[in-house]
């Protein structure tokens, strides 16, 4: 961030401009810019997962809007943001209104801690990763108070798995993480990437992927585990009273949650922006020319983004493949198998490193 | 307990690599306004009639009450035919003495009004 | 614990239909559920005493429209019974090749909604491409995808067209099949959902009439395909399971697309060394006969019969039907007291109820 910094100084002092609001601009600038990011991001995502799920089922998906159904999900968006705000006439319709929008706000919180590459890092602290757990733990919530407050028996049941959901899977989540901790000494997201330099954690703690994988599914309230909007008995769990504007929100919550879960999965086990047998491509190709050091933040992230990328086609496969489980099977699948389990990693990892 | 567990990961690898599999086949989605589906002369669309003599036979075996037969002295002025409450089940086809009545291939029959769903069938050529 | 009533449908994704269920429930405890049908009511059988015979000829196939060749043949069998009408062997042949083609396709729509119910999407796609194949040849030789009025009395409306293509879709299907039971038979998350679930005893199937496959899924060994006389000269075995739950009826009717391929096999043999009928003439029937009848077929939900009274006249003077899925829905007041609310859309599902032929 120090290296950016610098730059943006030095560029901002070559178009005379004030410094004070300058530094101001820069802490504000990355939050923009994620912004952006985030929704082109799950915009792109909607559209990777439909076309995926098109082939896997041997159709083509989207294809109308655009070259290839490429502004499907952008015409879909527009849709949505134009539709008619629907209020509900009983129920509580400031928590019905106030839960999309910080389940939401959450989310980008979640990605400005993500470091994209060496310098890019917005709120780089020494406890990232309890930062992450704890702002994670808020889209769950406010699920919930959405059910509530729409007043609807479907929404109140979707909302009670959801939070029955969240409390088993947040053991094996915190379990695993205090694993990786225990590996890499440090909280920090930066450090636990750099720790793998020479060999990612998915090596030495095989158990615990396996265990983050199927709990981050679970909180990303997918198939197999998308008990909370089970849509053959729920028609849409706790969403199911929402519409136009409050919907998209949720959606692009969903879908940008999806995303940055699956950022930290490759942060905490595919080596992060690292790429695989630490050679650059850059440096295979341009040799170590001054240009190649920008060169490398591009490709940290596209080495990021593609681990990541990754890890949703294997989850967009995992729910093309797999049926839902019941509400009693995945509390018993998570407490009496995964629980146990992520404690005897725990224990295994911590003779380890003794 | 091993055994089982084997089992296990079998039954889901297998499961996972057959949905794997048809990633790679080509779709079978039919991109309908630029592919229109094939036919054959079975195909019960919309019903035209070559030369109609008036029996009044097709009339009886409608299940629907779908035709009406406007006749001027035994010749038949008018054959219509209210495609709104035609249900397609071909009887008047089948059991016209003298095999004059059609079905075409034609089933795209959405138009801007009514009256254009009741309509006078005979081919006067 | 509070109890919350919750009303499951007439519109919900998976009643299939216009089902309601009033579902008492405490938590995700199902207390007590009343199944409530007749939103699909389009009286049928009242529309019979209106209609002459081939004026309702056509309607038949809209009883259940997923197995329209049953109906018309329980129908059409009915008459010709009753009017002593000689049906030629050829015909007869043909009447059970669509009719077993017809089983398939309706066992792989069931296939493809029940797991879909359990929330996996690929299958349905899967079984639909297959559906797909055999909806072509019923468009192909009958000229509709589902409303087909092909088999009219005495036989059937025009000879049978591509038998090779016959071959070919079974074949294929044949294939498909074992690639749904890679995906889904040994699934431990399908088993968790099916085994074990919804266990119709082989009392409470005798004592609420169930029929077809669910009763067969009990270890009731009953196929009304036995009696029939146009399955004389036809081998076929009968699929049976002994649980009764829903893993069982699931295996039942992936075993008798098996079966079904089986016999649709010699049907083309058959139809291939033998000589094509002339076409049928058109009977119109004008003196029918007094007397009632009773004909029944083993539909892929379970036994129809229709009842038929005549007085003589042009059109029936009562007509009823008896159709397999309205057993099921019964029992399912019985069936879903005490298991959770997941576990509805499981046993429901299972079952294999087409709303329009519970309600007529």
């Amino acid at each position: 961030m120090n290296f950016l910094l610098c730059k943006f100084l030095e560029f901002i002092k070559t178009i005379n401009f004030s410094e004070h609001i300058a530094l101001v601009l820069f802490s504000i600038l990355p939050f923009a810019l994620i912004l952006g990011f985030l929704i082109l991001t799950v915009i792109g995502l909607v559209l990777f997962e439909r076309k995926i799920l098109g082939y896997f089922t041997q159709r083509k998906g989207p294809n109308r809007v655009g070259f290839w159904g490429i502004l499907q999900t952008t015409a879909d968006a527009v849709k949505l943001l134009c539709k008619e705000n629907i209020e509900i006439s009983s129920g509580d319709n400031f928590l019905f209104t106030l839960s999309p929008i910080i389940a939401f706000a959450a989310i980008i919180i979640l990605w400005c801690i993500i470091p994209y590459n060496a310098e890019f890092n917005m709120i780089n602290s020494s406890v990232g990763i309890l930062i992450y757990l704890i702002v994670s733990s808020f889209p769950m919530l406010f699920h919930f108070l959405a059910g509530y407050s729409s007043n609807n028996k479907y929404s109140i049941i979707g909302s009670y798995r959801a939070l029955a959901l969240t409390a088993s899977y947040s053991v094996p989540i915190i379990f695993t993480i205090l694993s990786i901790i225990c590996i890499t000494n440090t909280m920090n997201l930066n450090n636990i990437i750099l720790f793998q330099t020479k060999k990612w954690i998915i090596f030495s703690n095989i158990l615990g992927f396996v265990i983050f994988y199927i709990s981050s599914i679970a909180k990303l309230n997918r198939c197999p585990f998308d008990l909370s909007e089970a849509e053959s008995e729920l028609v849409c769990g706790y969403h199911t009273e929402y519409s136009g504007m409050r919907f998209a929100m949720f959606f692009l919550g969903e879908y940008a949650e999806l995303f940055v879960m699956c950022i930290l999965i490759s942060i905490l086990f595919l080596g992060g922006y690292l790429p695989p047998f630490n050679v650059y491509l850059a440096n295979i190709f341009m040799g170590n020319c001054s240009l190649c050091r920008y060169l490398i933040y591009f490709e940290q992230t596209f080495w990021l983004i593609f681990k990541t990328l990754l890890i949703i086609f294997s989850i967009i496969w995992i729910r093309a493949t797999l049926p839902r489980f019941t509400q009693k099977t995945t509390l018993d699948f998570f407490w009496k198998y995964l629980t146990p389990l992520t404690i005897i990693n725990l224990i295994i990892i911590t003779f380890m490193r003794i | 307990m091993l055994e089982k567990i084997f089992n296990l990961v079998k039954a889901l690898f297998y499961g996972f690599v057959t949905v794997l599999w048809h990633l790679f086949k080509r779709p079978v989605t039919e991109e309908y306004p630029e592919e229109k589906p094939v036919l054959n002369e079975y195909f019960r669309g919309r019903p035209f009639l070559n030369s109609c003599a008036g029996c009044g036979y097709c009339k009886r075996v409608c299940p629907a009450d779908a035709i009406r037969i406007i006749k001027n002295e035994r010749i038949v002025e008018k054959y219509i035919i209210d495609l709104k409450k035609c249900i397609f089940c071909g009887n008047c086809m089948f059991y016209c003495p003298s095999k004059s009545m059609h079905m075409s291939n034609d089933f795209a029959l959405a138009t801007n009004s009514k009256s254009g769903l009741q309509i006078d069938i005979i081919n006067r050529r | 614990m509070d109890k919350m009533i919750l009303n499951l449908g007439p519109q919900h994704p998976s009643t299939h239909g216009v089902l309601r269920l009033q579902v008492v429930l405490e938590g995700e405890h199902v207390v007590s559920c009343e199944p409530d049908i007749g939103y699909l009511h389009r009286g049928m059988e009242k529309l019979a005493e209106a209609k002459s015979y081939i004026q309702y000829l056509p309607m038949v196939d809209r009883v259940d429209y997923l197995s329209g060749f049953f109906y018309s043949y329980a129908f059409c069998n009915a008459v010709e019974c009753l009017n002593h009408i000689e049906v030629p062997q050829y015909a007869n042949y043909v009447r059970v090749m669509m009719m077993e083609l017809n089983r398939i396709a309706s066992h792989l729509l069931w296939l493809g909604t029940y797991l879909l119910d359990l929330g996996a999407i690929s299958p349905m796609f899967y079984t639909f491409r297959e559906r797909e194949t055999i909806l072509d040849y019923f468009e192909k030789i009958t000229g509709q995808r589902m409303m087909y009025n092909y088999f009219v009395f005495g036989g059937v409306r025009h000879n049978i067209l591509y038998l090779d293509n016959v071959i070919k879709i079974v074949n294929n299907i044949l294939f498909k099949i074992n690639e749904y039971e890679n995906i889904i038979t040994d699934n431990p998350i399908f088993l968790s959902r099916t085994k074990g679930i919804g266990i119709i005893s082989k009392k409470k199937a005798l004592d609420w009439a169930i029929t077809g496959p669910n009763l067969r899924a009990c270890g009731i060994l009953s196929d009304y395909r036995m009696n029939m006389h146009i399955y004389d000269d036809i081998e076929f075995d009968i699929v049976m399971s002994n649980e009764g739950d829903c893993y069982s009826r699931y295996i039942v009717r992936i075993y008798e697309m098996r079966e079904s391929a089986f016999i649709i096999k010699q049907c083309v043999d058959w139809l291939k060394s033998n000589k094509k009928i002339p076409e049928p003439s058109q009977i119109f029937l004008n003196n029918f006969q007094k007397g009632e009848i009773y004909s029944y077929v083993e539909a892929p939900r379970g036994l129809s019969f229709c009842y038929l009274n005549s007085v003589g006249e042009s059109t029936p003077y009562r007509l009823k039907w008896r159709t397999g899925s309205y057993y099921s829905t019964q029992l399912l007041k019985e069936l879903l007291k005490g298991c959770s609310l997941a576990d509805i859309m499981a046993i429901y599902g299972s079952l294999d109820v087409v709303l329009p032929e519970v309600d007529r």
